[in-house]
């Protein structure tokens, strides 16, 4: 009876143990993606009695959206400036002496709750030996202007949930799209935040190099970005999600919205850029058949993540 | 007499109980032991069909009236118990809940018996079965053999052996018992093993093999002259099992279902019996699409389900007062995930939860008493009360389309039942009613991109599902005389919330043979009417008819049709019986099906008749009762498939079956 009562228990051991394991879950999303919390200085340029430190995510600037944190201290008096117009500029230069900008923020606002001045900069390329990026910073102290040009490195961005994408709209403008959240996204509703960008054309000859009125962009206004996210791997059949939320512009000048995945893996963000007038001006409507065995069609403006 | 009036007054205070089984003349002795009581199960009905011997646990069920069954193969049919699938009622062994792990329903919990485990199997329909927890449709316990005490031959056993000729089934099963004075130990060995099936055009239907293997061990010890302990523990292995009516198989599923459960009688006083079981059961189900060719994307997709639970009954009896309080309470987690591959495997994969990891937490209370108000007429009421709690872990899944919705969901389950029976001379009549709530399954609450077949959808569970409400009511007359006799059962189900799957106009397939999303939604109710005729009639001693009717209706609240309701259906059969022979034969059939559920994805399905005939010869080897039996299923080779096989998959063709028991 001891022995039978020993292959009860025996048994028992051995069939909880399952065959084949459950899947981590937590491993299973977070494998992919790295996402960064805290802002450590990119680079640190001394000026005369100032010292200008430039903060972004990670220490790193990456091609897309960047936020940029940056102080200047002077030196002397060891306080922090608060009071001056400080304006950003980024420049890349390539191999034949050409300039160009990105979106970017050019004059800075002063964060009076955490003591620096904040904007934003999306890189549209990575810096590399034949294109070359450049900030260039002015502020004022005590009535004198200082500018000060700083090279930078831009990193490749390996998160596809923060990628970029840069096109000609049908209105002839240029325009920038960059993903700036969700950094890792969650089989579930995600909130979905981009910036929308246009490149302003100059009217004027150009100045002194850097000409600001030469690299000018702007946050687009009132316009609206309507998405269908889509699963385009042949298998998934063009699958989507329910409840999506078009990408709408909040207060704080960026696109909101709301993507739902539906399961890890790669997916498409299909847009359309529909103007304040309601006219679409960059995009295709998707098909929303569902085509097993067949790679899914993409919008002609689309972003493509995975998670 | 006065034997019988003992084995009356055991039936009565046993445990086994049913109220199905309430015998008239009652005597008010009280004098039991704990052997006598349990020798009760072993005259109960064997598990074997008038047809067939060695039947599966699914052959049995069928030869029950108010069973039917979706197939999806040759195995592990789902039950529909008065036209309701699986959800709808409660499916326990011996009063313990197992939850299926396979979301395509691959694994009801009858296919981790075997039938040389089982004692019998109770039905009980509509609330009368809400004993063993909130139900709408009713009860199945499938009861395990139990052997007592004491027994003047210590030893038994049974080996039964047998080939089917279609399948070219082979099985062998044997079980065999040690009855001490302290100690009782029962086992049983089962296996399985056939191959694809042939349809009544004598073709093959490619993936309808299955291997089954099924071990069970009960072990009994008497802790005194009216109290016991015993442990049981069932393993079953089910591998290589073909679905043909699904788009994938099932490589391995594995459940170990164990209990202990302390017995206590009382000679004297109002208690009777205290019986109480706490139980474990886990079940690993692995499914396998990688064998058929049409699949170009492959999916992996396990399942899990884990129960822990506690059982406990009392039996109390006053005069011609008897009740039965059952405590039940249980905690299921049930775990599905959903992995397919690129065309580039070594491309990323994609995931999903099916079942994301669900907690089913049910703790209740049910009542039951019968009251005989005289010899003739008795008066059975009861009702139950229970807390369904589900918390969905990685709810992330279930806000896809439900944005916002809880984590957790509680849930109240009233019911309560009542019904009185008459019995005048030879006639007897019975009214009854019952109200009852039951709470959505796994699937149908928390469900995700659930694949079925049957309308090739893919389903998502809704977590904010009202609870299912069904008001019943039920009657019986019959006549039974010394030759001929007719029962008649009528019952009558308006189910308010009913839930079924409607077509969504949010989101997109993910299932790669799915054409949409229907989501779980409630119907404002639902009606269903079954109705049931059993005549027999003693042609002569040893020659017996026996002829069954039944018919069922069911309607939504727009009067379409309801799915998967069987058409107007008969059987015959007669028996005869000369010396050691028996000879039987049937013939069974469905009409046409009128009232098919296009909505549901149902296409008529025409009418088949199916004619069967065995007979068997017992005999003695050395001082061994043998039997041997051969027959014919589907004599005519008729090509069918009814109104429930999933996919119209077509049903066997003639299959000749044979077998050979031993009894030790
Ligand atoms: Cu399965």
């Amino acid at each position: 009876m001891k022995k039978n009562i020993f292959f009860v228990i025996a048994a028992l051991v051995a069939v909880t143990s399952c065959t084949l394991d459950k899947t981590d879950y937590e491993a299973e999303i977070s494998t992919v993606v790295v996402e960064h919390f805290e802002f450590n200085e990119v680079v640190s340029i001394n000026k005369n009695n100032y010292q200008i430190r430039i903060e972004a995510l990670n220490g790193t600037l990456y091609k897309g959206y960047n936020d940029i944190h940056l102080t200047i201290t002077n030196t002397q008096t060891n306080e922090n400036i608060s009071t001056s117009n400080v304006t950003f500029l980024p420049i890349i230069t390539n191999y034949n002496g050409n300039n160009a900008s990105c979106p970017h923020q050019y004059n800075l606002n002063y964060n009076t709750e955490n003591n620096y001045y904040s904007g934003y900069a999306v890189f549209t390329s990575e810096s590399n030996e034949l294109e070359n990026w450049e900030v260039h910073i002015s502020f004022t102290d005590n009535g004198e202007t200082y500018t000060v040009n700083q090279d930078i490195i831009v990193e490749e961005q390996a998160n596809m949930n923060l990628n970029m994408t840069a096109f000609t709209a049908n209105d002839g403008e240029q325009y920038f799209i960059a993903l700036v959240a969700p950094q890792k996204p969650k089989i579930a509703e995600n909130e979905l935040v981009a910036g929308i960008y246009k490149y302003n054309q100059p009217s004027n000859e150009a100045g002194t190099f850097p000409d600001p009125s030469q690299f000018s962009y702007t946050e687009v206004s009132n316009y609206t970005l309507l998405l269908d996210p889509r699963m385009p791997e042949p298998s998934m059949g063009n699958h989507s999600s329910p409840n999506n939320q078009n990408l709408t512009q909040q207060e704080d000048g960026l696109y909101y919205g709301t993507v739902n995945y539906t399961m890890t893996g790669n997916w498409t963000l299909n847009f359309r850029l529909q103007n304040p007038d309601g006219d679409i001006i960059k995009g295709t409507e998707v098909s929303t058949d569902f085509t097993p065995g067949i790679e899914g069609e993409r919008s002609e403006l689309h972003i493509d993540i995975l998670f | 007499m006065k034997k019988s009036i003992t084995l009356v007054i055991l039936l009565f205070v046993s445990l086994y109980t049913t109220a199905q089984n309430t015998e008239k003349e009652k005597k008010k002795d009280s004098i039991v032991a704990l052997d006598e009581v349990q020798l009760i199960t072993i005259i109960k009905k064997k598990i074997e069909t008038d047809m067939k011997m060695a039947v599966t646990v699914d052959e049995f069920l069928a030869s029950s009236d108010n069973i039917s069954f979706i197939k999806r193969g040759a195995y592990a049919w789902e039950p529909l118990l008065n036209n309701m699938s699986s959800e709808r009622s409660t499916i326990t062994i011996d009063g313990m809940h197992v939850f299926g792990a396979c979301t395509d329903k691959m694994d009801p919990i009858t296919s981790y018996v075997e039938s040389n485990n089982l004692s019998k199997i109770d039905i009980k329909s509509g609330q009368e079965g809400s004993m063993h927890g909130a139900t709408v449709a009713g009860s199945i316990d499938l009861k395990r053999k139990s052997t007592p005490f004491n027994l003047s031959k210590k030893w038994n056993g049974a080996y039964q052996t047998g080939f089917e000729f279609n399948n070219k089934q082979f099985f062998n099963l044997a079980n065999a018992s040690y009855s001490g004075s302290k100690f009782v130990a029962d086992g049983s060995l089962a296996y399985r093993k056939a191959e694809n099936y042939s349809d009544g055009n004598t073709e093959e239907v490619k993936h309808s093999q299955f291997t089954k293997f099924n071990a069970s061990l009960g072990l009994a010890y008497k802790t005194s002259e009216l109290s016991s302990v015993k442990v049981e523990a069932i393993y079953d292995e089910a591998k290589d099992v073909g679905y043909p009516a699904l788009p994938m198989d099932l490589w391995l599923s594995r459940a170990l279902i164990t209990s202990a459960t302390y017995k206590q009688l009382f000679k004297e006083g109002l208690f009777r019996a205290l019986d109480t079981k706490i139980y474990f059961n886990a079940i690993e189900h692995y499914m396998d699409d990688t064998t058929r060719p049409e699949n170009l994307v492959h999916m992996d997709m396990p399942g899990w389900s884990t129960t822990y639970g506690l059982l406990s009954k009392a039996n109390l009896k006053s005069n011609n007062f008897s009740s039965e309080i059952q405590l039940n309470a249980y905690n299921n987690l049930s775990t599905a995930e959903m992995r397919m591959y690129p065309q580039d495997r070594s491309e990323r994969s994609m995931f999903a939860y099916s079942w994301p990891a669900v907690t089913t937490t049910f703790a209740g209370i049910s009542l039951n008493n019968s009251w005989e108000i005289s010899d003739k007429s008795q008066l059975n009421f009861g009702g139950a009360l229970g807390v369904n709690y589900n918390h969905s872990k990685y709810v992330e899944f279930n806000w896809i389309f439900h944005p916002g919705t809880p984590q957790e969901k509680t849930r109240i389950l009233p019911s309560f039942h009542a019904g009185y029976q008459l019995d005048i001379k030879n006639f007897n009549f019975s009214v009854g009613g019952g109200y009852g709530h039951r709470a959505p399954s796994v699937s149908e609450g928390y469900g995700y991109y659930i694949y079925n077949s049957f309308d090739r959808y893919d389903y998502i569970g809704n977590p904010d599902l009202k609870n299912e409400i069904s008001y019943e009511g039920n009657a019986s007359a019959g006549y039974k005389g010394d030759k001929f006799s007719l029962q008649a059962n009528v019952n009558y189900f308006y189910i308010e919330n009913y839930i079924i799957g409607r077509i969504l106009s949010l989101g997109s397939p993910m299932n790669y043979q799915s054409v949409g999303v229907k989501g779980y939604t409630s119907l404002e109710y639902s009606t269903l009417f079954n109705f049931s005729l059993n005549t027999s009639y003693t042609i002569l001693d040893n020659l017996h008819w026996k002829g069954v009717l039944t018919y069922a209706r069911g309607k939504d609240d727009n009067k379409n049709n309801l799915p998967f309701i069987r058409p107007l259906s008969y059987q015959s059969s007669i028996h005869y019986r000369y010396n050691r022979f028996n000879f039987q034969t049937s013939v069974n059939g469905d009409l046409e099906q009128i009232n098919y559920s296009p909505e549901y994805g149902e296409d008529q399905t025409p009418s088949y008749t199916i004619w069967n005939l065995s007979a068997d010869y017992t005999f003695k080897i050395k001082d061994y009762r043998t039997v041997v039996q051969i027959g014919a299923e589907n004599i005519l080779n008729e090509y069918y498939s009814t109104y429930a096989d999933w996919g119209n998959i077509p049903r066997m063709g003639s299959n000749i079956f044979t077998s050979l028991k031993f009894n030790f």
